[in-house]
């Protein structure tokens, strides 16, 4: 799956630290969705749609697989 | 209940491990030799008491794990505990052939959670690195301080069979564990220096 997270994440000037705390999770989780090592759980996406204000399907895409 | 640093959880597993070291080789002689026998299993018991703490402070850490983390430690138990299966089964049948000594099957038993705890750390610790890993290096202790915190560990419980408390044929087990992870330590401190050297860290 591809994600946008870490350029929005990138225009807020967010570190991956803060985008992990203000998520609840580790920095290895936020690093692991932003290299697309990991795709978050259902919960996890809303939290993150619900943080940068934008609907699930616009922060994540398909991948090729 | 305050979520453990993993450096705060690694401190506590060292500053554990190390006191149950201690009474080991404090009260274990005693235990043998205790000439009332209602005093030997408290001996004998007493250094579980450390473990325990351990096996509460890794629950604690699970259940405060994000979804990514406790994915990692489901594996890492999984992978521990079909190891350590495989390892009493082997370690069963040689006991009930006789093919080792009679009093080695014990100290079998005694290797099981030692070895489980390994393994565990092990393949966590490899499943965090498919993910990206990293940061759990950063945020925890560097790994060539806590495999020097278990080389020291190993390096005084060789001292102490050495010494005559046990056989020499343990002593030279330990030493060389002490060694491997002397040796695995300097390994990771090379690695960092280079990292750091290099501008990844």
């Amino acid at each position: 799956m591809n994600n946008k997270v870490r350029e929005l994440r990138g225009e807020r000037g967010w570190s991956q630290g803060d985008l992990a705390d203000k998520l609840d999770v580790s920095r290895q989780t936020v690093n692991a969705i932003e290299t697309g090592k990991y795709d978050p759980s259902l919960p996890l996406a809303f939290r993150i749609a619900k943080l940068f204000r934008m609907t699930i399907e616009s922060i994540f895409q398909p991948g090729k697989d | 209940m305050t979520r453990l640093s993993k450096t705060q959880y690694d401190l506590r597993v060292f500053a554990a491990s190390s006191v149950y070291v201690a009474l080991v080789i404090a009260l274990l002689p005693h235990a043998r030799h205790a000439g009332d026998s209602t005093l030997r299993p408290i001996y004998a018991l007493v250094p579980v008491l450390p473990l325990l703490y351990i096996v509460w402070l890794l629950g604690r850490r699970i259940w405060q794990s994000d979804e990514l983390e406790q994915r990692t430690h489901l594996i890492g138990l999984g992978v521990a505990s079909a190891i350590v299966g495989v390892f009493s089964l082997i370690g069963g049948f040689l006991a009930v052939t006789k093919a080792v000594p009679q009093d080695t099957a014990p100290m079998l038993l005694i290797w099981v959670f030692p070895i489980m705890l390994f393994s565990y750390g092990f393949v966590q610790w490899w499943t965090a690195r498919h993910y990206g890993g990293g940061c759990d290096d950063i945020d925890g202790l560097p790994a060539h301080y806590r495999f020097i915190g278990l080389a020291l560990l190993f390096g005084i419980v060789a001292l102490w069979a050495w010494l005559g408390k046990a056989d020499a044929s343990a002593a030279v087990v330990f030493a060389g564990f002490a060694g491997a992870f002397a040796l695995t330590a300097l390994v990771f401190a090379l690695r960092r220096r280079r990292r750091i050297g290099s501008g990844e860290e």
